[in-house]
């Protein structure tokens, strides 16, 4: 474990997450909030956030709860809220092939939004695996440990921050952070664009089944506009 | 079911699903090459889920509110994404969005 620590890959991964960790101290918050408006215990609300690890899945799963839908219903829209875990995951594998499986079983378990962005831009910047492999742990921690701590404030003192804040607001502006910078082709566009009018369309459906619904037409859209694009475009 | 036994139940289900989510092509589909059509499909994910995700966080006006309660969020929204899509950094995106919204309801309020 000190040894971890005193490694200068894993420190360097530790401070290079800190602007994205702090960027989403209010959504950790808002999570803690979530839980304990849901009525969770405080074990309940750090099992979320330490087991569960995804700020998606954790509103998602509280907001469920406290509307009384069932666990399979529960599991299935954090599951279509968590697919882009598997591009990620694809994305990361010929990265993380030359680790061992200890490693690669470690590192997947803090595979977020923000560690997938930090971790493809150390490894792509070259350098031995291992070294890429060690600052990718150490930003993953960082983010693992910060999502604790917001998530417990949020918890004790949520309450306390004063309504006309609006810090409900940082959790969309932390997904627009994240999806904004793919507008650059028409089919992502077009995907958005279906997943965006279908979710709004269908908000009448009970259990936010509007998302899994709008999601997965937003996803074959996409998939139909990338294919047409490329039979239109001369070769 | 027990609120405390289903919220449990709930974070091991989840968590599970997540982690195999997250371990998928590390791991377990390793050595297999991504289906073409899926790779296909696997671009449009993000765009997709997280535009499903965010609409009705940013649309949807409190209970009891107008509809155009909401129009400073909207607002909000689409500098946060101009400067999301150009600086592709989470704190400028998240400083520019709660900085437009709050100067946008002090406006509102200065007005009405």
């Amino acid at each position: 474990m000190r040894r971890v620590i005193a490694n200068p890959d894993f420190r360097a991964g530790f401070v290079d997450m800190l602007p994205a960790a702090l960027a989403l101290m209010p959504f950790g918050l808002v999570c803690g909030v979530g839980a304990a408006a849901a009525g969770a215990s405080l074990a309940g609300a750090i099992g979320l956030s330490a087991i569960v690890f995804s700020g998606a899945a954790q509103i998602l799963s509280v907001q469920l709860l406290a509307a009384g839908a069932p666990v399979a219903v529960i599991v299935l829209t954090c599951f279509v809220a968590g697919l882009r875990f598997l591009i990620y995951s694809a994305a990361m594998a010929p990265y993380l092939r030359p680790l061992p499986p200890r490693w690669q079983k470690t590192l997947a378990f803090l595979l977020t939004d923000q560690a997938f962005a930090v971790a493809v831009r150390r490894f792509d910047a070259g350098g031995d695996a291992r070294a890429a492999g060690a600052h990718f742990l150490g930003s993953g921690f960082a983010l693992w440990l910060f999502w604790q701590f917001t998530n417990v404030a949020g918890y004790f003192v949520g309450n306390l921050i004063p309504a006309a804040w609006s810090l409900d607001f940082a959790v969309p502006l932390c997904f627009i952070a994240l999806v904004a910078p793919h507008f650059r082709s028409s089919p992502t566009i077009i995907a958005a664009l279906v997943a965006g009018g279908g979710v709004l369309a269908l908000a009448s459906l009970p259990m936010k089944l509007n998302l899994i619904v709008a999601g997965v037409a937003g996803i074959l859209a996409g998939t139909l506009a990338d294919f047409a694009k490329e039979q239109w475009t001369p070769r | 079911m027990d609120a405390a036994l289903k919220l449990w139940t709930v974070v091991a289900i989840v968590g599970v699903l997540n982690y195999l989510s997250r371990l998928s092509f590390i791991a377990i589909f390793a050595r297999r090459h991504v289906p073409v059509l899926l790779g296909r499909a696997f671009r449009y994910v993000p765009a997709a889920m997280l535009t499903a995700l965010v609409l009705p966080m940013v649309v949807a006006a409190p209970p009891g509110d107008p509809a155009f309660a909401s129009l400073p969020k909207i607002v909000a929204a689409i500098v946060a994404g101009v400067v999301g899509f150009f600086t592709r950094s989470t704190l400028k995106t998240l400083g520019a969005g709660m900085l437009t919204l709050w100067a946008l309801q002090l406006a509102a309020r200065a007005i009405g």
